[in-house]
């Protein structure tokens, strides 16, 4: 349920755009939804909608983007894929899905070993664009 | 792209009361003890009080308060774990007593999701034990929270007192808060050169903590109910009075 905390962060940052922008009308927000966070998105769609009562945009305006999770060892240089990384169990994807760094703690390069990595792209939740009326 | 955990943070810190990040420009000087025995001597005079470690890579409050690790309860954001009557929030919480490998930029990531997703109760002040250093902690701290106070640790040694100078120098030309020092492991018949250093920098001495054998086990065990020695209870409670004067 901690979906509905990042929920509430989206629809935080879109009322303060809304107001910043002179209450223009809310025509689309595109989130993106990293991977490696694994959220459920019945659970962050189910906090959008019960979070957004009373709130001068709809949830019809929000679309999601899913982006897979790579990485990029600064060690060796080997990229991969978060699909591709074998042998992580559920209390680490468990931790992960709570805070994405753990990922550091339980993962390694599956090429060299090295827990120094980057996470290149598909953490968890962000804003990627929010279109308002002109008019 | 617009990361919008930025706009929730001041949110789940409106229950909090006062938020005073214990720090220290050099290691080993026991941030995480005081920040502890604070901990501990407010929730006794009834603060409800809470302790966040931002320590990530050094993670030792939970030890000390003897805080059961497991995973935080999901109530539409995570719950902090419980010690005694205290509130404690820690990213060993999810990595356990494993090490904790992160860069800089990978830290600031951790700290803003702790911080969005942290659903606090109602405290009056929010103790947070700092790694050493002036690095992205601190500067993290001061971007994203509201008004905090911070709370500087030295201890009598020469080196410790000239490493802890560069940390006040910095805060005071930021013109951030400081609510002031504490000198801790303190032996008697110490010289301290501490109150004159905090003065200089338009702070205070608080106080200080004596230097007490075996003071990891003292407090875990403080914390499960027993009492601490009388010069070390003596001592932070003349600090916390000083922080907080006016029990609730």
């Amino acid at each position: 349920m901690h979906e509905w905390a990042l929920a509430d962060a989206v629809i935080s940052t879109v009322e303060r755009l809304y107001e910043e922008n002179g209450r223009k009308r809310v025509l689309s927000v595109q989130v993106l939804i990293g991977e490696l966070q694994r959220i459920e998105m019945e659970v962050f769609s189910m906090g959008l909608q019960n979070l957004l009562s009373e709130r001068p945009f709809s949830y019809d305006v929000f679309h999601f983007e899913t982006e897979k999770a790579s990485f990029r060892c600064n060690a060796c240089g080997s990229e991969w894929l978060l699909e591709e990384h074998a042998g992580l169990g559920e209390e680490e994807l468990e931790a992960i899905h709570f805070l994405p760094e753990a990922a550091h703690v339980y993962m390694r390069c599956p090429a060299c070993g090295s827990p120094d990595f980057v996470l290149e792209r598909g953490r968890g939740v962000t804003i990627k664009s929010i279109d308002l009326s002109d008019d | 792209m617009i990361d919008p955990r930025l706009d929730v943070i001041g949110k789940r810190l409106e229950p909090v009361g006062r938020i005073i990040p214990v720090s220290s420009a050099k290691g080993g000087v026991g941030k995480s003890v005081c920040a502890a025995l604070l901990a501990l001597s407010f929730a006794q005079r009834g603060y409800r009080t809470g302790l966040l470690d931002l320590d990530f890579q050094g993670a030792s409050a939970h030890l000390l308060l003897d805080v059961r690790l497991d995973f935080p309860e999901e109530e539409s954001g995570i719950k902090p774990l419980r010690a005694g009557n205290l509130d404690f929030m820690s990213f060993v919480a999810f990595s356990r007593e494993h090490a904790v490998p992160l860069r800089g930029s990978e830290v600031s990531q951790a700290m803003l999701e702790l911080l969005a997703i942290t659903i606090w109760d109602p405290l009056d002040i929010l103790l947070i034990d700092m790694p050493p250093g002036i690095g992205d902690e601190i500067f993290d701290v001061l971007r994203y929270l509201r008004h905090p106070e911070f709370l500087v640790v030295t201890t009598p040694s020469r080196l410790v007192l000239h490493v802890v100078e560069r940390l006040l120098a910095m805060l005071s030309e930021l013109k951030v808060p400081m609510v002031g020092v504490i000198e801790n492991m303190v032996r008697s018949g110490t010289d301290s050169q501490a109150a004159q250093l905090a003065e200089t920098y338009g702070t205070t001495l608080l106080g200080s903590v004596p230097f007490e054998e075996g003071i990891d086990d003292l407090l875990a065990a403080a914390a499960r109910g027993n009492p601490l020695p009388e010069t070390l209870a003596d001592g932070i409670r003349s600090i916390t009075a000083r922080i907080a004067p006016a029990a609730r």
